[in-house]
């Protein structure tokens, strides 16, 4: 019982209070922001959501920086190319 | 049948009845050559944003339709040697999305 509150009391600290061995660390990757069921719909007209995946010089964001699966990275990369061909972007 | 969604810009300086009857103009190629138009919509003068052929604004219109191969190609054929036109695109869907229109708000600018 001891130990299971102080396990708690780490916990709520800040992340340099860290004591305990067998705590998880905190996740590194982000999961993908465009899968999962409330995601919003890649589309080469759907500007506001292609205008935050573009750097501010209009060249594609990498995955490392996004963290956007692969699956729809090509998706988004192809929408955009569509949307470049139209003008738009 | 497949479903198709294609956009056209064309020039600026063109009259309300100049682009009326552009836009009847394919919108009869597509019926014709054996396909449906199911939706229509201008969203209307926008700046491009890079200049093509000299160009920097142009009216954008947009079709959903029905169709097969030879309808496109039909279109496209007729759209290669229209000189009011600046720039088309048919995009093939598996689905398509008949109710949200990204056009319609003014902020889009």
């Amino acid at each position: 019982m001891k130990k299971t509150k102080r396990f708690k009391k780490n916990t709520k600290g800040s992340k340099y209070s860290k004591l305990s061995l067998f705590q998880k660390p905190d996740l590194k990757y982000k999961s993908c922001p465009l899968s999962g069921k409330d995601a919003p719909k890649i589309d080469y007209k759907n500007l506001k959501l292609l205008k935050r995946y573009l750097s501010d010089s209009g060249r594609i964001m990498p995955t490392r920086v996004t963290s956007v699966s692969a699956k729809k990275q090509k998706e988004m990369a192809n929408s955009i190319k569509r949307a470049r061909i139209l003008a738009l972007i | 049948m497949n479903n198709y969604e294609h956009t056209f810009i064309t020039k600026q300086d063109l009259s309300d009845n100049q682009t009326k009857s552009l836009l009847n103009k394919y919108q009869d190629i597509i019926n014709k050559n054996s396909g449906k138009v199911l939706i229509t919509e201008e969203w209307g003068l926008r700046n491009l944003s890079h200049i093509i052929k000299n160009n920097k604004k142009g009216f954008y219109f947009h079709f959903k339709f029905e169709g097969i191969g030879k309808t496109v190609e039909e279109l496209e054929k007729a759209e290669n040697i229209d000189d009011s036109l600046i720039r088309y695109l048919t995009v093939r869907f598996k689905k398509l999305d008949l109710e949200t229109k990204y056009f319609d708000k003014k902020d889009y600018y």
